[in-house]
């Protein structure tokens, strides 16, 4: 018998291991990151410094860090409840950027004289809607064709995309101001329907986010629906026998994915934003939110600090210009962060031990396929 | 008629194609061994700073393309290590490499007291004939006006179609994508051949970058390479995992980027979002027309295509 070790899928990981290992990934990701400053003539502790002072160093910064984080935890939420039932949404920038063009449209055709709770309300269900659809083009063409919508989601974040930009930047469309001549601009939406502040450019949308992510645990964890939903996400077969309905389970949670990431574009727009603008909502938000995901495992709650982690390094980026280091250094970062957090699961899902020597070997089948 | 609206339209087909190309073999080839890398757009920007970066220091050309291909081929296995040895998903694995290669392209552009960013090419890549060859009306440009990387990516199709579909290991290829257990009970070695398609994939991927920045985009920019490696991952369907019918779909999307133009010159005027969204949309279109459930196996895809091959202990 060889002496070598003998890799296995488990069942069950210990808690700490799911604790540790998106938090190694980090580490992990910054030492890369390091490493990289390094040789490229920088000192990564003063660029690490400036990154934490950034994000968390006074009152304001960390408000801005809340504010990058609250369409990351929608986002997030968005790719994590599809990706649990191994539904591979990775649309969320498009299903973003057409709930902020429903939000929008909304946001502009309302009255000026709505009473703000009905506006704001409208608004922001607008944007969720808009996701949801947007999420339908592909969710009901792989329910009822079988069509891969990995990359029908991909496909439609770039026609969303440039019909954003189109309805901006190329024509004259009620979305446009009609007053900025010279600079193509989003034309505002109504004061009463904008979600208000309460402390530095940071609103209650924040705390939509929030409820959102807790509501996506709390159903996924506490209902009959979630635990349906969960055993389709554990098994097809499993569920199929279990009298589940599967395709209606899995387009309803593809059009609950959109919607939140829909929910995302349609509360910048009610919120910082004010308006629909191209270049705000072009920023990758849509794959952040997959990052935030994975890094989080999946779990809805777990999204909540990861998006605050990951809103703290978009937040700190353009800080880092001011002492001569790229703001991609961010994205080298979360990239890296995603590679490591992706990598782990392996440890997770699997477990090492050494052959025992009279005892004949018989792992279990394998997993089809691991989620994140 | 070498000046004809025709003519510049298919020439600017080509040279718009060509990256394009490039990139959509690459994945071809790994899809065909069951990977799926959605890395592309990531390994594309880190070949296109590789190769102008090399290009910009030495003033060799070919020296900044054979970089760029060892480029793209090293940063490519991190997705063969996480979906052949770890197989973690191959969706997010992907998805990490184009975040994590696109920035670090960015920043390396970037990067320094004098950063390669708005600075033009050392040296870029022209047509390889003289010009009173190209000047035969007709034939002239189409076979004499092109640069060497054209006629490479041409001798690339070719090779790589008949490798797949002609030879013994190409295959081998084909079966670890379609059944692997079946083809390691043949005695193939799945994993070997999956990382060697994940980093042909890359090589080439890297490849098609690199002329981005040292020939159709000749300056530094964050993305020189606009969502080329997104549009090739897309005409990896349309061509139906097949390296000739890659070179054609991508011809045709290297002309609707170049439509916008040509209509313009015939005072037809398409606002350009609009045209940017066709290669995206007809992909869906095709997808939907070509590749829903059963018909995508029909077409040529993959069975095992990014589902994770656990080999069991022995």
């Amino acid at each position: 018998m060889s002496r070598r070790i003998i890799v296995e899928p488990r069942g069950l990981a210990p808690w700490w291991l799911k604790l540790l290992i998106p938090v190694a990934s980090v580490i992990a990701a910054l030492a890369l990151g390091a490493l990289f400053l390094m040789m490229t003539g920088n000192d990564w502790v003063e660029v690490y410094k400036k990154m934490a002072d950034t994000a968390f160093g006074s009152g304001r910064g960390f408000a801005e860090t809340l504010v990058s984080a609250t369409p990351l935890i929608l986002t997030g939420v968005a790719a994590a409840i599809a990706f649990k039932m191994l539904v591979w949404n990775i649309g969320g920038e498009g299903q973003l950027m057409f709930g902020a063009i429903a939000a929008a449209g909304v946001g502009i055709w309302l009255g000026g004289g709505t009473p703000p709770i009905i506006a704001i309300t409208a608004v922001v269900l607008a944007g969720a809607i808009g996701g949801a659809f947007w999420a339908s083009l592909s969710a009901v063409p792989k329910v009822y064709l079988g069509t891969n919508e990995i990359i029908t989601t991909l496909m439609l974040n770039f026609i969303a995309l440039n019909l954003m930009q189109y309805l901006v930047l190329g024509s004259f469309s009620p979305w446009r101001d009609p007053e900025a001549t010279q600079f193509p601009q989003g034309r505002p939406i109504i004061d009463n329907a904008r979600i208000p502040e309460f402390f530095h450019r940071l609103d209650w949308g924040l705390f939509i986010a929030i409820f959102v992510a807790v509501l996506a645990w709390f159903v996924i964890s506490k209902t009959r629906s979630g635990f349906e939903y969960r055993i389709v996400g554990d098994s097809f077969n499993t569920a199929r026998y279990a009298g589940i309905r599967v395709p209606k389970k899995i387009l309803g949670t593809f059009l609950l994915s959109g919607a939140s990431a829909g929910l995302a574009g349609s509360i910048l727009v009610a919120g910082i934003l004010g308006k629909m603008d191209p270049r705000s909502l072009d920023l990758g938000l849509g794959f952040t939110g997959i990052i935030v995901a994975a890094l989080a495992r999946l779990n809805p709650i777990a999204i909540i600090p990861v998006a605050i982690l990951m809103g703290a390094l978009n937040n700190a980026g353009p800080a880092l210009q001011s002492i001569g280091v790229p703001t991609a250094t961010v994205k080298i970062l979360q990239g890296a962060i995603l590679i490591f957090a992706v990598a782990g699961e392996f440890l997770i899902g699997n477990r090492f031990r050494r052959p025992r020597e009279s005892v004949e070997e018989k792992p279990e089948p394998a997993k089809e396929a691991s989620a994140a | 008629m070498n000046d004809s609206v025709l003519m510049l339209t298919i020439m600017a087909a080509i040279g718009l194609g060509t990256p394009i190309v490039f990139a959509t073999v690459g994945e071809i080839l790994a899809e065909r061994s069951g990977i799926l890398n959605l890395g592309v757009q990531g390994m594309m920007l880190f070949g296109a700073v590789v190769g102008f970066w090399a290009t910009f220091q030495t003033g060799s050309l070919w020296l900044g393309v054979f970089l760029a291909v060892v480029a793209g081929a090293a940063i490519s296995v991190i997705h063969a290590f996480n979906s052949v040895t770890l197989r973690v998903s191959q969706i997010v694995s992907g998805l990490a490499l184009t975040i994590f290669g696109t920035g670090v392209a960015i920043f390396i552009g970037r990067a320094g007291a004098s950063p390669l960013v708005g600075r033009p090419s050392r040296e870029i890549f022209e047509p390889i004939f003289p010009q009173s060859l190209a000047d035969i009306p007709l034939v002239g440009p189409l076979i004499f006006g092109h640069d060497a990387l054209v006629y490479l990516s041409w001798v690339i199709v070719a090779i790589a179609s008949y490798y797949l579909f002609h030879t013994r290991p190409g295959l081998t290829v084909r079966a670890v994508g379609e059944d692997p257990a079946s083809a390691e009970a043949a005695g193939i070695n799945v994993s070997r051949v999956r990382y060697i398609h994940v980093m042909l994939g890359g090589a080439l991927a890297g490849l098609g970058g690199a002329y981005f920045s040292l020939a159709l985009v000749p300056s530094w920019q964050d993305n020189p390479i606009g969502s080329a490696g997104w549009i090739a991952i897309a005409l990896v369907i349309l061509a139906s995992w097949r390296p000739w019918r890659a070179l054609w779909v991508a011809y045709l999307f290297g002309a609707a980027g170049r439509v916008n133009f040509t209509f313009q010159t015939l005072e037809i005027n398409i606002p350009s979002n609009l045209l940017a969204m066709l290669p995206f949309l007809l992909a869906i279109v095709a997808m939907l027309i070509l590749a829903s459930g059963k018909r995508a196996r029909l077409l040529g895809a993959p069975e095992a295509l990014g589902v994770p091959y656990f080999r069991e202990e022995r």
